[in-house]
């Protein structure tokens, strides 16, 4: 049996024996460790771009999209690395409402005469902080599965959030963070930037750093790791506080896009999120992935959902491409070898 | 012999006290309202709607001398049953309840264990249409909102609003898809759409009641259509979202919206011109209205057996609120609580509900 014209050319190409410029294209992507989300967001965007006539492509479209994907970016790069760990952090809706108290109370606004500035940056990375390491603590020590600690967590900050906020809308006055937040440069959201440099500054630290490798090591065999003298707890604790810190800069970022703070504007992020983490080919069994995959899966993720209002998609076939895109994406990224038994 | 008689002892004491325990059960039943404890029971303190239940049962409490018991399912309809049957124990069934339940399924194994009970109680917004209110002796009505009249009544407002009345483009902002009430606003904008012909609804998205969502969804459908003339929000929070989209593109106040529900920062948009109308659902009228009915019924002073079919399911209007009467309804409502007339249980019936 010979190979025919594309089949033989696609094998060539798949083992780099060929030295066109596609080829060449196709290793240097390759080499980025994230081919394969660029490739699906192409795919995304060339689709709606047909299906709306190029509209998709207009420099207005793509701002919005740009501006959308910011936030959802910010937070996905803070809940890959509980992920990449080998856990996972359910907590984020509950400590994105404490934070978002806390921008409430302490921001510009209607209700009161605080006025904190820019302090209010550290202040909610410093409560996202310490939720995350409560989480930490409560994981390594009382040696609760994330999954359920995390949750509980969220529970127990909702409660505390809406209990001080006491079911209060807060309009915020502050024009400083706001300005950041909804502004743009060069006609490029502020948002997108910040959530870029988030990537860029977390995936430098996940790839040069011995912390990040660690992080690694625990995620792909966590007895391996404690075996080959890896301070595991210390490691997990420290990666649900910077993850905590994310959220903080999430709940910030929500709520000064809205123009409001209420406890109850983060309880529809966690979703999105995990979504996004998986479609950017982050593993959810753990140990694979990085900040650019769970940027990228968030960039994807809005581009899809964009691209569906944009081509007036019913909203009913919406929510089942989500769920779908959400399947596909675990099927391609699972460790199966991690699993024993599938329940 | 001694070991015996301290038996028939004990058994005697337990008797009596068991006997002693249903007399008591008997006089906290039906035709005694004292010591009634009045209990409402809410999806959770976290939004001013359903916080407002309990601002006004409070008010009744003091009013009546009642003692007030609020429960909240924080959206877990399996601890929105246990906390009745909880409350149902702690007060030993003298209560009455008003409740707006997390899901309509959940009036089922509620409707049971009051009944059980025979606690007298009336049941807000959601439940399965299959299941009928006169089926049960203790549940007295069940009270929804005229969904369809108010998603109408806010259409009509907006179309009014457009740099050319009665003709324009609009989006809209659906809530959660079956949801009973964001079924029926939506029917109630189609009823409109059919009686304005040159109005035409180009888009429409599912923004689940969330202001975020509402934002997002706004923010795309803009690039899709920019050239509308309206919004139509099926709820506030989401109506708000569409507002900070459309003060970032400089058309706040140049495209009209709308919403529904009447929160706080709704009346401040309505007086500066960037909201067109809303219906507000006052909780704390719905709480007084629900307790005063089950207290009625428990009294005797309200014959639930007698009450024909359409009392004992029907719908109320809410209180259509536009630049006109925004600060009227706000000094009225939002910052005080009203002495209500509850003298006529059935004085804002519209119509029958399912």
């Amino acid at each position: 049996m010979t190979l025919e014209g594309g089949a033989r050319k696609s094998v060539m190409v798949a083992n780099g024996n060929v030295s066109g410029p596609l080829a060449r294209a196709w290793r240097g992507l390759q080499k980025t460790g994230v081919a394969g989300q660029i490739v699906c967001l192409v795919i995304v965007m060339s689709i709606f771009a047909i299906g709306t006539r190029g509209k998709y492509l207009s420099w207005d479209n793509l701002q919005v999209i740009l501006s959308l994907a910011g936030i959802p970016a910010i937070l996905a790069i803070g809940v890959h690395q509980t992920i990449v760990l080998g856990g996972i952090d359910l907590s984020v809706e509950g400590v994105a409402g404490m934070c978002i108290v806390f921008v409430g109370l302490l921001l510009k606004n209607k209700l009161n005469t605080n006025d904190v500035g820019l302090w209010i940056v550290p202040v909610v990375m410093g409560a996202g902080g310490i939720a995350g390491f409560l989480n930490g603590l409560v994981i390594t020590r009382l040696r609760i599965p994330s999954f359920i600690s995390t949750l509980g967590l969220s529970w127990i900050l909702a409660g505390i959030a809406v209990y001080i906020n006491k079911a209060t809308t807060v309009p915020l006055l502050d024009t400083q963070i706001q300005g950041i937040v909804n502004g743009s440069f060069l006609g490029i959201p502020f948002i997108a930037l910040i959530a870029l440099g988030l990537a860029l500054l977390m995936q430098t630290v996940q790839d040069k750093t011995r912390f990040g490798g660690y992080v690694y090591a625990i995620g792909g065999d966590e007895q391996l790791a404690q075996q080959a003298g890896v301070r595991v707890n210390r490691i997990k604790i420290m990666v649900f506080v910077i993850a905590g810190v994310f959220y903080g800069l999430t709940a910030l970022a929500l709520c000064t896009q809205l123009g409001s703070a209420h406890p109850r504007t983060g309880s529809n992020i966690l979703f999105p999120a995990i979504t996004a983490v998986a479609v950017g080919g982050v593993a959810l069994t753990g140990g694979i992935g990085g900040a650019k995959n769970a940027a990228l899966g968030a960039l994807i993720v809005t581009a899809l959902n964009e691209g569906l209002v944009l081509m007036s998609v019913s909203p009913y076939v919406q929510q089942a491409v989500n769920g779908i895109v959400l399947i596909a994406a675990v099927a391609l990224t699972i460790d199966r070898r991690k699993l024993g038994f599938i329940k | 012999m001694k070991h015996r008689l301290t038996f028939c002892a004990v058994c005697v004491l337990l008797a009596g006290m068991l006997f002693a325990g249903q007399l008591f059960a008997a006089g906290q039943g039906e035709g005694n309202t004292a010591g009634t404890t009045l209990v409402t029971s809410i999806r959770g303190l976290d939004n001013p709607y359903h916080a407002n239940y309990a601002v006004g049962a409070k008010a009744l409490g003091e009013l009546l001398k009642l003692p007030v018991d609020v429960l909240s399912t924080e959206g877990n309809s399996q601890k929105g049953i246990s906390d009745v049957r909880a409350e149902v124990a702690k007060t030993g069934g003298n209560m009455v309840l008003s409740i707006d339940p997390n899901q309509a399924p959940d009036v089922v194994p509620i409707a049971k264990i009051l009944e059980d009970a025979k606690v007298y109680w009336v049941n807000w917004w959601n439940k399965p249409d299959d299941v009928k209110v006169t089926t049960y002796k203790y549940w007295v009505a069940n009270i929804t909102f005229d969904s369809v009249g108010t998603g109408y009544f806010n259409a009509t407002q907006l179309f009014k609003a457009f740099k050319t009345p009665g003709k324009g483009k609009i989006i809209a902002l659906q809530g959660q898809l079956a949801n009973n009430a964001a079924v029926g606003r939506f029917q109630g904008l189609q009823k409109a759409l059919k009686e304005n012909p040159d109005v035409e609804l180009v888009q429409w998205e599912a923004g689940d009641w969330d202001r975020t969502k509402g934002y997002n969804l706004t923010k795309s459908m803009l690039v899709a259509h920019p050239d509308i003339d309206g919004i139509w929000s099926a709820n506030d929070e989401m109506a708000m979202g569409a507002l900070q989209a459309l003060k970032e593109k400089g058309l706040d106040g140049k495209i009209p919206l709308t919403g529904t529900d009447g929160i706080p920062e709704i009346f401040d948009a309505i007086k500066a011109g960037y909201v067109t109308s809303t219906v507000m659902q006052d909780a704390k009228y719905q709480s007084q209205l629900g307790l005063s009915m089950a207290l009625a019924a428990k009294s005797g002073k309200l014959n639930v057996a007698s009450m024909p079919a359409n009392h004992r399911s029907f719908m109320i209007p809410g209180t259509q609120v536009t630049r006109e009467n925004v600060d009227k309804v706000v000094n009225e409502f939002i910052k005080n609580t009203p002495k209500y007339d509850l003298s006529d249980f059935f004085s804002r019936w519209v119509a029958e509900a399912p």
